[in-house]
């Protein structure tokens, strides 16, 4: 048995600790996908907390027939995201994420030079606007796929879309992407 | 079918991924070849998913995890065990309650030594009751002791004293001549035959009696009871 699977098991027989060890492994994953789908630290700490809300109270419905844990976390996630996009849409008069770009990036790998880890946060920083220039579709499969590394197969089980259309977006939200970065005068390496 | 630009566009993720066929991916690379227009939307795009596969995961707040958890299970003891109990003890090394202890500590070093314990002499049978009662009252009396004396000596004292009542000398005052037939005497020629001091010490009590021997010419009390008379 997979060991999320097993700590899923020991947290409905009512152990506390197997559910702590399930939210430190997976805290960091949902905190990502969330943090780049809105590019917002508060957001992403609010939706976070939301996310393991909904499957502490659900996880007696999680069958381990229906998919791997990591695939229906990543899925409830999109799906308080999607919630999240359309509650906030209003709210939003432009797209713009200049202001709500933190200065979270600077967690890297304490191996690098100082150059490269300035280098590599600003990378980031461009990439987040650019992210948030694209349509929410095309920004989640472009997430799911390269920032959480996510296989066509699972992206389809968690947006619940054909095969087609996993490909399609991946494959447009990768192209806009590089659009919008060259754009902004971003280079690829 | 023949490929084109339309369709490398729409196959190139699979093409980056690894997904297409080996037949397809040897075309979509002979088209993107001899196409300047594809070759550099390959290099782009390829170079964009490079860019994204190396960005690093982004720490959660250090708060995350415990909101989390608060949120779901509640809040927890955070120290279990012996930690718990002792969870106060940086409070001891605040500057204030060190102030305050040394403070007490000096105090008591100060009393302990005045009232004249040697710490080194102490031996286990001291601290029996009774030695400690006796010890106690011992040292009460000797302090009481040491403060009248140490009132009477004063110069001050003494003047007033003597001022008081000046002491008569035996030989300019003569002895009252014996009357042996004087069966009706007053008590108050009775009163004047009795020394003076023996009623002023009758009348201080018994602890002065022990304190202050009748006969002490310095003896504050009894001159002051005697002049109140």
């Amino acid at each position: 048995m997979e060991p999320d699977a097993q700590l899923v098991q020991q947290c409905l027989r009512g152990e506390g600790p197997a559910w702590e060890e399930l939210v430190r492994r997976h805290t960091r994953r949902v905190y990502n996908l969330c943090y780049r789908f809105t590019g917002n630290a508060t957001d992403a700490q609010d939706l976070s907390q939301e996310v393991f809300l909904r499957i502490y109270r659900t996880l007696p419905s999680y069958r381990p027939a229906f998919g791997a844990f990591p695939t229906w976390l990543t899925s409830v996630t999109r799906n308080l995201l999607v919630d999240h996009y359309r509650r906030t849409r209003h709210d939003r008069v432009t797209d713009s994420i200049d202001d709500a770009m933190p200065v979270l990036e600077e967690k890297h790998s304490k191996a690098r030079t100082p150059d490269r880890l300035a280098e590599a946060a600003e990378l980031s920083v461009q990439l987040q606007r650019a992210l948030a220039r694209l349509s929410p579709e095309l920004r989640e499969a472009v997430i799911l796929r390269d920032l959480q590394g996510l296989e066509y197969n699972e992206i389809q089980g968690v947006l619940a879309v054909p095969e087609g259309t996993v490909k399609s977006r991946i494959n447009r939200g990768r192209i806009e992407l590089a659009r919008i970065l060259e754009e902004m005068g971003v280079r690829p390496s | 079918m023949s490929w084109n630009c339309k369709i490398s566009e729409e196959r190139l993720s699979e093409y980056l991924d690894g997904m297409l066929s080996p037949s397809d991916a040897a075309t979509f690379a002979a088209h993107a070849g001899g196409c300047a227009d594809c070759s550099r939307l390959v290099a782009r795009v390829g170079g964009l998913v490079g860019q994204l596969h190396k960005l690093e995961q982004l720490e959660e707040p250090p708060q995350l995890i415990q909101n989390i958890l608060d949120a779901t299970i509640g809040p927890r003891i955070q120290e279990e065990g012996w930690k718990k109990w002792f969870s106060w003890a940086p409070l001891l090394w605040q500057p204030r309650f060190v102030m305050g202890v040394v403070t007490v500590a000096a105090t008591l070093a100060i009393v302990i030594h005045s009232s004249g314990i040697t710490p080194a002499k102490i031996k286990r049978a001291d601290f029996n009751p009774v030695s400690l009662y006796r010890s106690a009252n011992r040292q009460v009396h000797l302090t009481y002791a040491r403060s009248v004396k140490f009132v009477n000596d004063l110069r001050v004292v003494y003047e007033i004293q003597s001022r008081l009542q000046p002491e008569p000398s035996p030989a300019s005052q003569p002895l009252p001549e014996p009357q042996p037939q004087q069966p009706s005497g007053t008590p108050q020629q009775k009163s004047e035959k009795d020394p003076p001091r023996d009623r002023s010490h009758m009348r201080s009590g018994s602890m002065f009696a022990v304190l202050l021997p009748a006969n002490s010419p310095g003896s504050l009390i009894a001159t002051l009871t005697r002049s109140a008379q």
